[in-house]
């Protein structure tokens, strides 16, 4: 007889609940509770930022003027917004249970997820990089984590996105960049409007199939509960807000560009140098868009822009070459930008 | 190109310099007497995915073999760094912490991680694998399995 998937339906939840409930999962599949998969909405909107990173990537004015809480989860990824237009998804199971090889065991977290979305008629797929697309434009958003002894993988069925505000939350102080990220979001993340509950049966069957598990509804165990008490608590404390300790740059570090990931391989960036200001849009490699501000370039920082659009990344210093100076301290400012810090 | 000590293996470098933890791809290198500096094995490195971020626990931090001395994000995965043996946290890689791409560039060298005064060195070390030809054939046996398994390229 097949071991059980415990099903979860949270139903909506607060900004705060919607993540701490799923991260207690993590601490009861650790401690013994069966492979879990469960869902929850936001009841309101929120901001979250992966565990690794900068609190500073989020735009805590505009959060607070806009009554957005701000939390830290227990897995990867960077900053997002979330709202009641997404259902997350979080699929639990004991490490043992998994591939130790961490890029296998995501492609076994994340393939019953394609199957479910092409059950309810969306033709995903799951690209190399481990992302859920339609074509080039991302369809799900997910991070993954180790609590314990346990592995989690959350993710999301976006029936409606507010590409407006998933841009605003993220601090840019650079306004061409902002527009250039709002554009290549638009471009490039698209919600999937099916039916909820259909999307939500579909993965139960697809999860419980491919993991070899028996579905059955559940409810949270007793220290599942108490871990959820103790999660509001850690998760609302700026503490832990704040995030793990960094060592700060080394002295005489270069300055680095603020960089905003929209999907695997398409970004933005903007960076100063010597007051040449940069704000670039990468797609694969290869600059899409950009926008130059400096003195010095007479009147050809038109020319420049044309010269650099289309070119790959690694190309520009080549190009900008021929632009004298301020080429020089352009192409100075394009080369704090790494795709690798991504 | 072949340092003293070390081979590439399949196009992945191998020091033999060191011992290995076979279940965490952590490698240790013993420096002063009950002292070692801990790393990841290139494999263990591939097979995580592109490095992004590496944190540590806090210098001092007390280390029980097979309980985590930090957490490592590769492809939005958050997982622990795994700690091979026990004892207390001397040192921490700040380099790495600020550039994660240092430890897959340069794994065996300035991408360690942490160093760590050993509490039960005759009870742990004997568990890794010291010898070279144990450690060569431990490494090209893993290799094997992680293409039949299509987790790194062939």
């Amino acid at each position: 007889m097949a071991e059980p998937l415990r099903v979860i339906d949270f139903g909506c939840a607060s900004p705060l609940r919607s993540q701490t409930l799923w991260h207690a999962i993590g601490y009861g599949v650790s401690a013994g509770a069966p492979a879990t998969l469960s869902f929850t909405r936001p009841a309101a909107p929120y901001v979250c930022i992966g565990y690794h990173r900068g609190i500073e990537e989020v735009d805590h004015d505009y959060c607070r003027a806009n009554g957005l809480p701000v939390f830290r989860r227990m897995v990867g990824g960077g900053p997002v917004y979330l709202d009641a237009g997404q259902l997350f998804f979080q699929v639990c199971l004991p490490a043992r249970a998994l591939p130790a090889a961490r890029w296998q065991a995501l492609s076994v977290l994340l393939e019953p997820a394609v199957t479910a979305f092409r059950v309810v008629g969306v033709p995903a797929d799951l690209a190399d990089d481990l992302e859920i697309c339609v074509g080039d434009r991302k369809i799900c958003g997910h991070g993954a984590g180790q609590i314990e002894d346990a592995v989690v993988l959350c993710g999301n069925l976006i029936e409606r996105f507010d590409h407006e505000r998933a841009s605003r939350v993220l601090a840019m102080a650079d306004p061409d960049q902002r527009d250039q990220t709002l554009a290549l979001m638009r471009r490039f993340v698209a919600a999937t409007p099916v039916d909820p509950v259909l999307f939500q049966a579909s993965m139960i069957s697809a999860y419980a199939e491919a993991l070899g598990l028996a579905a059955v509804p559940g409810e949270l165990t007793g220290t599942e509960r108490s871990a959820v008490a103790e999660l509001d608590e850690r998760f609302a404390s700026a503490g832990w807000l704040l995030g793990p300790d960094r060592p700060a740059p080394a002295a005489g570090a270069g300055p680095c560009a603020r960089q905003v990931k929209v999907r695997a391989g398409v970004w933005t960036f903007a960076a100063t140098c010597d007051g040449a200001k940069v704000a670039a849009s990468v797609v694969r490699g290869t600059v899409e868009q950009v926008r130059l501000r400096a003195g010095g370039l007479n009147g050809s920082t038109l020319g420049a822009e044309r010269a650099l659009t289309g070119v790959p990344l690694r190309s520009v210093a080549q190009v900008l070459a021929g632009f004298g100076d301020p080429g020089r301290r352009f192409a100075a400012a394009f080369a704090t930008a790494d795709p690798g810090r991504l | 190109m072949e340092q003293a000590g070390h081979l590439v293996v399949a196009g992945f470098p191998l020091a033999l310099d060191r011992r290995y933890h076979v279940g965490t791809h952590m490698w240790v290198l013993l420096s002063e007497p009950g002292q070692a500096r801990i790393g990841m094995d290139p494999l263990g490195i591939e097979t995580s995915g592109t490095l992004a971020e590496l944190s540590f626990v806090p210098v001092g931090t007390e280390l029980i073999a097979g309980r985590p001395f930090g957490q490592l994000e590769a492809a939005k995965f958050v997982g622990p760094l795994v700690s091979p043996v026990s004892g207390i946290v001397l040192a921490v890689n700040d380099a790495a912490a600020i550039d994660a791409g240092l430890t897959a560039r340069d794994p065996y060298g300035a991408g360690w991680l942490i160093e760590v005064s050993l509490s039960d060195a005759a009870g742990e070390l004997p568990a890794l694998l010291a010898d070279p030809d144990e450690i060569t054939t431990w490494f090209v046996a893993k290799i094997a399995d992680y293409r039949r398994m299509g987790v790194i390229a062939q």
